[in-house]
């Protein structure tokens, strides 16, 4: 019995030993060489994304970086509440990292360098590094228009003028303003919101929006097919359809802006790598690399200085537009977001 | 205690532990989620009924289930009306001929839904052969996509091999010489139909229509992807709930109202036919 004990335990001592040695150069190597986990979108996002900030980034500090995705604000909340982080760097709208920071899912950023000393006015925002924008603007099947379709959202409202079938996004918070802005309201004044007034605004192009896109593929889908003779989309997307010599007209005028910014979960044990990330990220060579590969537009005023002008007209936030754009106040909603999108969704519903 | 009785005990204790790997699955994954769910719809964001009072009184839901119950009745009916011909075209057809139908019937049933539902998309759209052939005969081509006719057909052809299955099931069982009889003593196709087929197969007919009305008070994409905005079926609801809203008490409670609407509809069916039947 003896033996047996003994040669059971020597052989448990053997097996435990070959795993703690296959185990421990494994876990040093990944120790040594950190890593960094940065949430993205996937896609040409995240190739923009590898190529212009995660590899450069690399090059620079020898911390790997990979990529997760999909992005999933629950899951920035989730992991901050069980401690298990998935990502420590993500991006975030404007909407959402207000609600993140009330329900504290970010680091602060007040003593970092990021915060101290900013690189342009705006740097910072509600614990987040600006880091870029899309814009949610009017496109419209040129076939249908040929003699040039709605130039603004008053344009886009009157039915007269412009008949056909129009699409929207499913989305409170970015249609309510434009809502108002169609119905005449200047863009200086569209926040804090008279939800009351957008409503009613909406009323008005209610029977002409035939279908409420959820998923940017659908939104592209739709304008491809033939199906929307005009629709409120993102800028990106319509972008890629006019790359693909699709004949959809984009119209800048009006675009409505909304900015991106990187945060650092609450909690996670890589928050100083993260942190670099943050700064380094914002630099305005990668960033308009960055832009010019994803479409997104910068937010460094300086990422400028290095885009072509060719490059700077397919970005929302260029120089060029910049009277012709407005930008989302959340801040200054006018109202609970929550409680004005469940109206909305019921407001759809009926 | 017998020598037989001991030995079958012995053999349900066995089957027992054959099902056992099941069950613990089944309560680990089924029941226990669903029992949170039922849990999370009375605490969540504090404990009490507050969930399922807006549901009856707010107007918004009560109107989404009763929308969902009228779609699910819709395509149940349309299931039957377009099911029954084929399956009993089926039932009478040689033996190759109705392999090779059965064949398509379930060819389409093991195709992916989100295939059909886009296949849908593409047959109805602007550019699509439906409003292709009514511009080539002069008219407009009419706007065939997110409407309820959309969506209804869609569903219809998504659940129709359940009912065709089901149906195929119990006409196939009817006695050939029953009809042939009622026929030679004088009886029209039309009334061999009504009183001798149609009775025989009415445990089938039962079968289908319950299978789809329950399947389809689920349906979840293919209303969003086809539908008209304005009807919503409770299966998107609740879907938004969660991902908007974050609302798992309120989508928690829908999901509750819905499954109990389906257990409702089961327990009846059960009463008259019996469950271990709905499979055939």
């Amino acid at each position: 019995m003896a033996e047996r004990g003994f040669t059971r335990r020597s052989a448990l001592v053997l097996g435990g030993g070959i795993m703690a040695g296959l185990a421990t150069p494994n876990f040093r190597r990944v120790r040594a060489a950190e890593v960094l986990h940065v949430n993205t979108w996937g896609g040409v996002w995240e190739r923009a994304a590898i190529k212009n900030l995660f590899e450069p980034f690399t090059r620079e500090t020898g911390i790997e970086i990979r990529p997760v995705s999909p992005v999933s604000f629950a899951k920035l909340a989730q992991q901050v509440r069980s401690g298990a982080y998935e990502f420590d760097v993500t991006t975030l709208g404007a909407g959402e990292i207000i609600r993140a920071n009330q329900a504290n899912l970010v680091e602060k950023l007040d003593n970092t360098d990021l915060a101290k000393s900013p690189p342009f006015p705006g740097a910072v925002f509600q614990n987040g590094a600006s880091s870029h924008a899309f814009a949610t603007v009017i496109a419209y099947q040129k076939a249908k228009y040929p003699n040039g379709g709605p130039q603004n959202w008053a344009d886009f409202w009157d039915l007269q003028r412009f008949p056909g079938s129009r699409c929207m996004q499913r989305y409170a918070s970015r249609i309510l303003p434009i809502a108002l802005a169609a119905d005449g309201v200047p863009a200086d004044k569209l926040y804090p919101m008279d939800i009351n007034r957008a409503f009613r605004s909406l009323d008005k192009i209610k029977p002409a929006v035939r279908v409420w896109w959820t998923q940017g593929q659908q939104s592209q889908q739709l304008l491809r097919d033939g199906e929307i003779d005009c629709i409120a989309l993102w800028h990106a997307r319509t972008l890629e359809l006019i790359d693909q010599g699709q004949p959809v007209e984009i119209v800048w005028n009006q675009a409505e802006i909304e900015r991106a910014y990187w945060v650092v979960a609450r909690g996670t044990p890589n928050k100083d790598n993260a942190l670099r990330f943050l700064e380094a990220a914002l630099r305005p060579e990668r960033l308009a690399g960055f832009c010019r590969d994803s479409l997104n537009g910068p937010l460094n005023p300086a990422a400028f200085n290095h885009l072509s002008p060719a490059e700077a007209a397919r970005m929302p936030t260029a120089p060029a537009y910049k009277d012709k754009v407005f930008e989302q106040d959340i801040l200054n909603f006018g109202g609970d977001v929550n409680a004005v999108t469940q109206r909305f969704e019921r407001w759809i519903g009926t | 205690m017998s020598a037989t009785a001991a030995a079958t005990g012995e053999s349900s204790l066995k089957s027992w532990l054959l099902l056992a790997p099941l069950l613990v699955f089944l309560a680990a994954f089924f029941v226990v989620p669903l029992a949170q769910v039922v849990v999370m719809s009375v605490t969540e964001p504090e404990f009490g009924f507050g969930h399922y009072a807006e549901i009856v009184t707010d107007g918004f839901h009560l109107r989404v289930l009763m929308e969902t119950f009228v779609t699910a009745l819709v395509v149940s009916l349309c299931c039957l009306l377009l099911g029954f011909p084929l399956a009993y075209a089926m039932a009478a057809a040689p033996a190759s001929l109705a392999a090779a139908m059965m064949v398509v019937v379930t060819m389409s049933f093991w195709t992916s839904f989100l295939v059909r539902t886009y296949a849908w998309m593409v047959l109805l759209g602007n550019r699509g052969p439906i409003a292709q052939f009514a511009e080539w005969l002069g008219f407009a081509a009419p706007e065939l996509l997110f409407t309820r006719f959309s969506s209804t057909i869609a569903m219809t052809h998504i659940l129709l091999p359940y009912m065709v299955l089901s149906l195929y099931g119990v006409l196939k069982r009817i006695e050939p010489a029953l009809p042939r009889s009622a026929a030679s003593l004088g009886a029209t196709p039309a009334a061999v139909i009504r009183h001798v087929v149609l009775p025989l197969a009415a445990p089938g007919i039962a079968n289908g229509l319950t299978l789809v009305f329950v399947l389809c008070l689920g349906f979840y994409v293919t209303p969003i992807l086809l539908g008209s905005p304005r009807e919503q079926m409770v299966a998107g609801v609740i879907g938004q709930q969660v991902e908007e809203f974050l609302a798992f008490g309120e989508a928690s409670a829908m999901a509750v109202v819905l499954l109990a609407s389906t257990l409702i509809v089961l327990g009846l069916y059960h009463r008259r036919f019996g469950l271990d039947r709905l499979w055939g």
